[in-house]
Parts: structure tokens; C-alpha cells; sequence
């Protein structure tokens, strides 16, 4: 069973991402519901075509969502889902849609993420849904949210492979790069090494601008049938294959099976998408890596084969990663340039694979790109999918 | 408190650190659960840590997520590493956090926050 080239994705919508100060009158529902019209809009299709539905619940909001959102759009259904897991939620939906898709249950796929999340509640949000082990045997120690658990990540990962701190800062000046140059990004300031290592110390050994900054923004796209693609307006871009992989500890490192820290599920998740699509990673033109952190992105550049286990900071160094270079991460500037609107970060890797394989991508336009790779990634770095696109079967 | 968890804490209270190991699979586990995650057994009994271990990785917080923390600051928060093969969170203290490093050799302490609770952390051994 494969569900290579089956479907396709057909249209995407963003909304302004700004800074939560800036939201103004800006709700969770008007989020979404912008970033679904403007999907549908880009895809040329009547709203009455959607008969599926993916969304992501804003962290503030019931875990109902997705049923709260159908009956704010007067959506008529017959599948619908509700991923709640974190940042592989994006990816993973789009396989859950695909399979949807093929296995008849409904034929067209809107899949929506965003949120007005003021970034001062995060960890009331993290308290709210941790669980009774957590509160126990982590929150007591003054775990710093998310940054605390990828701090571990990143402090273990420069002690086994003594990386740098100025190598892994060019994560960032890459993604301001590529921020400069892309209309809708809050960070577009471009950045040197020195300055991100010399920003301020949030959680030792990371600094603030290796942490995302979370904003106000919504992302969504439609997948359809392959054969129901070939009659819309935009070119499609094939789902070509996909693998998720949930090994370790969810929100704590520590609390994962007995294992490395500095080796992620990422690994067996793309393995399984490369399987899928019947391609490599040297058949990629870029890669649209999650980039809650810095070192995600160097772990995730090991994991999916384009470089040795232990070489990422210095491949990052010494690699042109540039919509012009030998290999193209991020080409949007991610959310380290971009912002991190929650739900939308989601889909962020998987908009831009579209923007650059559809042709769309102006500035930062990749030339000639035919494949590549967007990742999901959930919890801290237990949770990963990874999806591979192309605007033609191979 | 959940009846996973409470032998710990009263152990804790004693001064002692405790952890699970499975009857049926010789499994250790933390954080503690009614069932062995191995083989689903639910005979798991607790067994006493001897308190050593080493860093395994480790974070200095220099922002507090919540204010309760906010003057600690700056504390390290770490993994922790036990002989006995079991992995948990805790915080290193009794050391200028400059001075931590990966693979440092530690010991238990028990914190005595209130009369009711004491928290396990870990000082260099
Ligand atoms: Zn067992």
C-alpha cells in the first residue's frame, strides 16, 4: 500500500503574520477561517468542494476545535479530524488526508493551523495540559517550557560532536537571509553569527535569537484527489510519500525510552517517506526543515541523510543552504525568520515546499525545483513527520 | 497525589530515592507507572537508589518560565543519569552553574521545601 502520487495539494493560503501586539481584533476563528479562504481562493474551487477537514486547535481553545470551525463555515463533511500532537501535526495531516483521500471517505481536504496566542501564556498553556507525571517529576525543577528541553538537546549535541555555537548560529543567518526577501515575515533584519551569539542567554547554551518568536498568523491548504487535480487551476504538487515516527519522551527528553538525544525520530520518518516516494535525498532540490530551534534544524540535516551524524554544525557551516546554493533549507526564512503563529507552524514547511514547487516562490524562487522535503516536528523532537512533494510523479 | 507517584514522595520525605523495577522483566522505570512499560506486567516493585549518577545534559535557565522560579535564576536545571541505570530530571545546586559539565559525577540531596515535601536534587559527588 503506498500513497504515492494519489493526491495532490492544490491551493494555500497565509494570513499577515504580526506580532501578538499587533493582532488588533484578530481571533483564533478569524485566523483560520482567513487562511481557509484564502486557500480555497488559490485553489480556484467552490467551498462546497471541501467535504474534509484537518485543523489544529489553537492552544487557548477547546479541543473540539475543528467541529467549532466546520459549523463556523457551514462546512458539509464526511471526514474530520483534529491533531493536536505539536508540530508534526502539519505533516501528519497531510498523510491522514491523503489516506482519506484514497481510501474513499472523502475527496477534498482543507487543512488549517493558526492562532492569536499571546506568547506571555505559554507556560500557563504547557501547565494546562501537562500531565500528572510531568507536574511531578519535571515542572518542579523549573523546566523553561520548550526551550529548557531543546537547551538539553542542544547542550548534549555540542558535547558529543564538539559543535560550536557560532556553527550552529548560521541556522539563523540563513533564515533572516531568506527572511529578508520574503514579503510576509516579521524578522527580516539579516543577522551575522557574532550577533546571534552574542544575543542574550534564555537557556544556556541557547540564545534568544536561536529561539522562535511566537506571533499571530494562520496557514492552510487543500488536497485533493490527483485525479480531481488535473481540472483545477493551479499545478499540482503530489503528495509522493510520507512517515511519521513517535519515539521518546514527548515533552521531556528524560522521559523518552533509553536513548540518544542527539539521534531523532526524523530519521526513521523520512527513511519510511524516501521508501514511499521511490526517491533519495539526492533527488531533493531544498528542504523545508521545522525550525522551532537551531539545533532542530542540525539534528534534522543529519537525520534525513544529507549529512554524517555528528557533521550538521560544521555541514552548516561550510554548505551554501541559500535559495541559490547546493542545498536550500528554509527558503522562506522559517520561523526563525518568519515567526512562529501556533498551528500555522505547522504547515509553514509545507506551504513553502508548494510555494517553491508550484513556481510561485519570486525572489526566492529555487530554479527549476521539481522534489523536495518538509518536515513536522512535535514535542521535543519525539514526535516527527516527514512528507516529500513534486510537481510530477517520478 | 496519584498512587503512581506517592511512594516516591513518601520515600523522599525519608530521605531516600526510590525507583521502580518489574518482577516479571527485571524493567526499571521513572517516571513511576502502575505497569511495567516493558512487558505490561503489573507486578512492579520499588527498589532503593544508592543517589549517584552523572550529568547527562544539562541547561543553565537564565528566564524563569514561571515566577515562582524567577529568583533562582540563574539554576540548572539537568538530566540525570543514576548507576542504576535510570534517567530523571532534577536540578544541580550546591555549585556555581558555570561549573557544571556533562558527565559530572553527582549525588542525591533532598531539598525539604516544606515539612510535607522534599525534593530529590543533586550535588557534585
Ligand atoms: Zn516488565
Amino acid at each position: 500500500m503506498s500513497l504515492r502520487g494519489h493526491s495532490a495539494i492544490i491551493g494555500y493560503g497565509e494570513t499577515e503574520f504580526v506580532k501578538y501586539r499587533d493582532s488588533g481584533t484578530r481571533s483564533n476563528y478569524t485566523e483560520q477561517c482567513d487562511a481557509a479562504r484564502l486557500a480555497i481562493q488559490d485553489a480556484g474551487i467552490s467551498k462546497d468542494a471541501i467535504d474534509g477537514l484537518i485543523a489544529i486547535p489553537p492552544l487557548d481553545q477547546k479541543v473540539s476545535w475543528s467541529m467549532d470551525l466546520a459549523e463556523y463555515l457551514q462546512l458539509r463533511l464526511t471526514f474530520l479530524d483534529n491533531l493536536y500532537f505539536g508540530g508534526a501535526s502539519g505533516a501528519a495531516g497531510m498523510l491522514y488526508a491523503a489516506a482519506a483521500i484514497d481510501a474513499g471517505l472523502c475527496s477534498t481536504v482543507l487543512l488549517v493551523g493558526g492562532s492569536t496566542m499571546d506568547p506571555k501564556r505559554m507556560f500557563e498553556f504547557g501547565s494546562e495540559v501537562a500531565t500528572p507525571f510531568e507536574r511531578d517529576f519535571d515542572t518542579i525543577y523549573g523546566p523553561m517550557t520548550d526551550n529548557s528541553a531543546y537547551a538539553l538537546i542542544k547542550q548534549r549535541y555540542k558535547h558529543e560532536f564538539n559543535a560550536t555555537d557560532e556553527q550552529i548560529a548560521q541556522v539563523v543567518v540563513n533564515a533572516r537571509h531568506h527572511a529578508a526577501k520574503f514579503p510576509n515575515a516579521l524578522l527580516k533584519k539579516p543577522i551575522t553569527a557574532e550577533e546571534v551569539v552574542d544575543s542574550r542567554m534564555i537557556c544556556d547554551p541557547l540564545r534568544l535569537f536561536e529561539i522562535v518568536m511566537p506571533c499571530t498568523g494562520a496557514s492552510a491548504l487543500i488536497l485533493t484527489s490527483a485525479d480531481r487535480a488535473k481540472d483545477v487551476k493551479r499545478p499540482p504538487v503530489y503528495l509522493l510519500g510520507g512517515g511519521q515516527s513517535i519515539d521518546r519522551g514527548m515533552w521531556n527528553p528524560a522521559y523518552g525510552r533509553d536513548q540518544s538525544l542527539t539521534t531523532s525520530p526524523v530519521k526513521q520518518a523520512t527513511s519510511k517517506a524516501f521508501d514511499m516516494a521511490g526517491l533519495t535525498i539526492n533527488d531533493m532540490d531544498f528542504a523545508q526543515l521545522y525550525d522551532c530551534y537551531t539545533i532542530t534544524v542540525v539534528i534534522a540535516l543529519e537525520d534525513i541523510g544529507r549529512c554524517e551524524k555528528g557533521q550538521g554544525a560544521e555541514y552548516i557551516e561550510k554548505t551554501d543552504l541559500t535559495y541559490t546554493g547546493s542545498f536550500p533549507v528554509n527558503t522562506d526564512g522559517g520561523q526563525l525568520g518568519r515567526g512562529q503563529p501556533y498551528g500555522a507552524c505547522h504547515f509553514m514547511p509545507i506551504v513553502e515546499a508548494v510555494r517553491q514547487l508550484m513556481g510561485r516562490a519570486g525572489d526566492l524562487q529555487v530554479k527549476d525545483a521539481r522534489f523536495g522535503l518538509a518536515s513536522g516536528n512535535g514535542g521535543s523532537m519525539a514526535n516527527e513527520c516527514t512528507i516529500i512533494l513534486g510537481n510530477e510523479t517520478p | 497525589m496519584l498512587p503512581e507517584t506517592e511512594p516516591f514522595w513518601q520515600a523522599a520525605k525519608r530521605h531516600e530515592l526510590v525507583f521502580q523495577q518489574c518482577r516479571a522483566c527485571g524493567q526499571r522505570m521513572h517516571f513511576p507507572r502502575l505497569m511495567c512499560h516493558q512487558c505490561l506486567s503489573k507486578d512492579v516493585e520499588w527498589i532503593p537508589s544508592a543517589g549517584r549518577g552523572t550529568v547527562y545534559s544539562y541547561t543553565i535557565v537564565h528566564q524563569a518560565a514561571h515566577e515562582s522560579f524567577a529568583s533562582e535564576v540563574p539554576y540548572v536545571y539537568a538530566i540525570i543519569d543514576l548507576d542504576e541505570g535510570i534517567r530523571m530530571i532534577s536540578n544541580v545546586v550546591g555549585v556555581e552553574p558555570a561549573a557544571v559539565t556533562i558527565d559530572m559525577p553527582v549525588k542525591v540531596m533532598f531539598d525539604d521545601v516544606t515539612p510535607a515535601i522534599s525534593i530529590p536534587r543533586f550535588t557534585p559527588a
